[in-house]
């Protein structure tokens, strides 16, 4: 194992921001920490940075005991959300500043420094300060300057944030493509999941300072192991599930009044919740996943309609492929629930 | 397993643990700039306490009972409370008059009008009287041209002279409040149809209250503690900053020196409490929907306004003005021809206490420099206790009169016990005082300066493994030095105008400029005492513009000086 966190624990005041976070990192991976804001991840990534320390826990690198070496000689590489280059250097300088503190010799930095520039695509700019480049830019010769020293792993905190959408795109490939050219252990820290699902081999979600689940995109999206990771990673329908009831009972069955103690919904993903037919009918025999909805909503989107059904209390969002007949505001629909698509959850009563 | 990767070989070097100080940094700089804090500021107040409450018979309130029952001491606290009032009052309506008029009206030449404004604050404390006396004394132009008889000693004389020397500090404090104002106060008062006048009395004042509020305050402790000018124009009329010094100086009554130092501490601390409340509360000013208030052209109003503004600088000018012009008069006021001979400097040590002062203040700004730059670092860095009472320990000095630190000094360090008295009575001392005298005020520009690098920078430069001192050789120093220039510039100029406090501390050896007007004047020797002025004003101007020459120089943004 390369990197290894164990039982991390955070303290601000009175603030808990991590509660005995237990991680792992393989050699290489690239690793998203995904989350709200205020559950914790930048946190853990300055922890493991060495900007934070933890109040208790361990973090291990190989066989060395990472708890006791500053930040300074931990020899990774960290980008900011806010770029954070030396606003009085120029963007060579900027890209050097490790190297000097490592006492290179000249000859051997400005190599280096043309070498990460030609990676960037910013070979033309080694003479300008940061305040002359676009954001994008920025950021890039940021993740020049992390790199330019060869550090043992690469930590980048929101790094794309603070763009615009149509660089963001752009950046996420560059960063990626990096990254595996380098073959360089990396963490990112982000809240926009289509970022994290893009980039990383493995999502970590946290909430509220612990790691809820961590897995590939499609674990999280196909497996997610609680009703948290569900919403947070794609869109999920939450439905309230009676005690003891099949889905028949959520879909406007007859329910008996909530049980005390733990409260068990059901998820379904939008886009496997299928059309039986317009109208109320097509109750077709045993009822098992058969739900009646008013049409409250579509939205077209293409590829996809998207449709809000109500049913009695509760929602159901539907997505359908291309554009539907008949799902004019108002209509009754008839929509079928598959039962291996089902998510089961508990949420203990608050 | 593989490689321990912090170990990686670089190709050319790598980073040496050396000597890992960083931990031990913070905590080293804290005790640093700590320990003069407690023996130059708070080591003195209590000297002062302590001895206010001595008596023949142990600690107790003796001393206060005894002077309190004494009607000439409770005359001169009257005194002092009533020409704190006047002054008060007129300033505050002049300075709120000149505020409005440079932040609400489009008149013009307001650069000029900012620079004269604030131009009490670069001559020395006493300059205000002296013009005054030439303007309104027994000799000034006013008697002699009109034969009035006017007799300025005394009550008005002080108040005049404390109008104009506290002057900018209400203008800049208004100022900053009439700054900002919310666009949409002002058209939904006028849409609902209101007057000019009208809203000025329910959208203006009531919005500017908190500045008002601390701009009372504080002139009326700088009029309270102000030395200078009353010792020279207040004449047989006492007020407790005079009788501190007479009593000290004259009659050695260290006890009764005490008791006034506590009486005056009083509005100093609530000056400061007051500016602290209100700068809690004036952020809710600005809202995310603030939209600020866009100036419109008025003929009628912006003529009104030039008008006024002309009229006060007018004033300041013709105060300092005629200084200026008695300094190059044979002899005022029978030969008004001019003449070079004052700035000889024939008595007492000719132009030496210049070149004292000047040491002085640059010994102070280096000291300030490194002192406070260090303290504003560590408070902002560092959160924990131990760096909040840092931070009260540094604004602390801007409840102290400076003749009540002045006092505190003599009374702790006067004492061949004490390891300060070696460096008692020299130049050294003088710098000190100045520096923990101007300490909150030099705090909070350095603060506002270490603000500007932001934390990420710091973590930056350390995640690329920068040591401390490098982080703060190449990266901070850098971006702030144009604003640690300034907290140079800004010791230097108090140190070479300051009076009190120092004027304890001095020695035939050791006499400064600001105290040598001061002499001269009392020897009647008003010529030399406007020369002596003159120079003063020069040094500091001289020092201002070169500190924007600097910074046009190496093409640094405009600082500034005032906060």
């Amino acid at each position: 194992m390369f990197l290894r966190l164990r039982n991390i624990t955070k303290r601000f005041g009175s603030v808990t921001a991590l509660r005995g976070v237990s991680l792992e990192v393989e050699e290489g991976e690239f690793v998203c920490f995904l989350g709200p804001s205020g559950c914790g991840k930048t946190t853990l990534l300055r922890v493991v940075a060495g900007l934070e320390t933890p109040d208790e826990g361990e973090i291990r690198l190989g066989d060395r005991n990472l708890s006791e070496v500053p930040a300074r000689l931990r020899n990774f590489g960290v980008v900011f959300q806010s770029y954070s280059l030396f606003p009085n250097m120029t963007v060579a300088k900027n890209i050097a500043y490790g190297l000097e503190c490592r006492g290179w010799r000249r000859d051997a930095m400005q190599e280096r420094v043309a070498g990460l520039l030609a990676l960037i695509h910013l070979e033309d700019q080694a003479h300008k300060l940061p305040h002359q480049l676009s954001g994008g830019q920025q950021q890039r010769v940021a993740l020049a300057r992390a790199l330019a020293a060869e550090p043992a792993m690469l930590l980048l905190d929101e790094p794309l944030s603070a763009l615009d959408a149509k660089v963001r795109e752009d950046l996420r490939g560059e960063i990626r493509d990096l990254q595996s050219k380098l073959g360089i252990t990396t963490i990112m820290v982000t809240h926009d999941q289509d970022e994290a699902m893009e980039m990383a081999d493995r999502i970590v979600v946290m909430n509220e300072g612990v790691i809820d689940q961590t897995g590939s995109a499609a674990e999280l999206y196909e497996r997610p192991a609680s009703r948290f990771v569900a919403e947070f990673i794609g869109r999920m329908n939450v439905l309230r599930m009676a005690p003891g009831g099949g889905i028949g009972a959520v879909c406007g069955g007859p329910g008996a009044p909530g049980a005390p103690g733990a409260r068990r919904f059901i998820g379904i993903r939008p886009e496997h919740v299928e059309l039986v037919g317009a109208g109320g009918a097509g109750d077709d025999g045993d009822g098992a996943g058969i739900a009646v909805g008013t049409v409250e909503k579509v939205v077209y989107l293409g590829s996809i309609t998207r449709i809000t059904l109500a049913l009695d209390d509760q929602k159901l969002l539907v997505e359908l492929r291309g554009k539907p007949d008949g799902l004019a505001h108002g209509a009754r629909l008839t929509v079928r629930i598959p039962a291996d698509s089902i998510h089961e959850f508990e949420e203990s009563a608050p | 397993m593989t490689q321990a990767p912090t170990q990686a070989p670089t190709r050319a070097g790598r980073l040496s643990p050396g000597l890992d100080i960083d931990r031990a940094v913070p905590a080293m700089l804290a005790v640093l700039v700590a320990v003069p804090l407690l023996v130059f500021v708070l080591f003195p107040l209590s000297s002062i306490l302590i001895m206010s409450f001595s008596t023949p018979d142990g600690l107790g309130l003796g001393n206060y009972v005894r002077y309190l029952e004494e009607p000439k001491f409770v005359q001169i606290v009257r005194n002092s409370l009533s020409v704190a009032s006047c002054a008060t009052a007129i300033t505050i309506v002049l300075a709120y008059g000149f505020a409005y008029a440079m932040n609400r009206s489009a008149m013009p030449l307001k650069g000029a009008f900012r620079l004269i404004a604030l131009m009490p604050l670069f001559a020395p404390s006493l300059v205000q009287a002296l013009g005054v006396l030439f303007l309104l004394g027994r000799n000034g132009l006013i008697n002699r041209t009109f034969d009035l008889g006017i007799d300025i000693y005394g009550f008005w004389g002080i108040v005049i002279s404390d109008v104009f020397y506290s002057f900018p500090h209400a203008f800049l404090i208004l100022s900053a409040a009439l700054a900002v104002g919310d666009a949409r106060h002002y058209e939904s008062a006028r849409m609902l149809g209101a007057t000019g006048r009208r809203i000025f009395f329910t959208v203006t004042l009531p919005s500017t209250k908190y500045g008002l509020m601390s701009a009372i305050f504080v002139v009326f402790t700088i009029v309270i503690t102000d030395f200078g000018n009353p010792m020279v124009i207040g004449g047989d009329y006492s007020v407790l900053a005079t009788e501190i010094y007479n009593q000290v100086s004259g009659q050695a009554n260290f006890e009764m020196g005490a008791v006034i130092g506590m009486i005056l501490l009083v509005p100093a601390a609530l000056a400061v409490l007051v500016e602290r409340w209100v700068a809690r509360r004036s952020f809710s000013v600005i809202g995310d929907r603030y939209q600020p208030l866009a100036i419109g052209r008025s003929r009628r109003f912006d003529a009104l306004m030039l008008g006024y503004a002309s009229l006060v600088c007018g004033g300041i000018l013709a105060v300092v003005g005629i200084v200026v012009f008695a300094s190059f008069a044979t002899l005022w006021p029978y030969n008004m021809s001019p003449s070079l001979k004052h700035y000889e400097f024939d008595v007492q040590n000719g132009l030496q206490p210049l070149w004292t002062s000047i040491w002085v203040s640059l010994m102070a700004a280096v000291i300030g420099i490194f002192f406070v730059l260090i303290g504003a670092y560590v408070v902002h860095k560092y959160r924990n206790w131990f760096t909040r009472c840092l931070y009260f320990l540094s604004i602390l000095p801007a409840a102290v009169p400076g003749m009540v630190l002045g006092l505190g000094y003599i009374l702790a360090f006067n004492d061949p016990a004490n390891p300060v008295y070696l460096i008692y009575g020299t130049l050294l001392i003088l710098a000190i005082c100045n520096v923990y005298h101007y300490h909150a005020q030099g705090f909070l520009i350095a603060t506002t300066s270490v603000k500007q690098i932001s934390d990420t920078l710091d973590e930056a430069s350390t995640s690329l493994g920068a040591s401390f001192l490098r982080t703060m050789r190449r990266v901070t120093l850098p971006i702030i030095w144009p604003s640690v220039v300034s907290v140079g510039v800004f010791f230097f100029v108090r140190s070479m105008v300051t009076l009190s406090a120092v004027i304890f501390l001095i020695s035939p050896s050791t006499q400064l400029a600001a105290v040598s007007v001061l002499l001269l004047d009392d020897a009647g020797n008003q010529n030399q005492a406007a020369a002596f002025s003159v120079c003063i004003m020069l040094v500091v101007a001289a020092a201002l513009i070169l500190f924007q020459l600097v910074l046009r120089l190496f093409g640094a943004p405009a600082v500034s000086l005032m906060k």
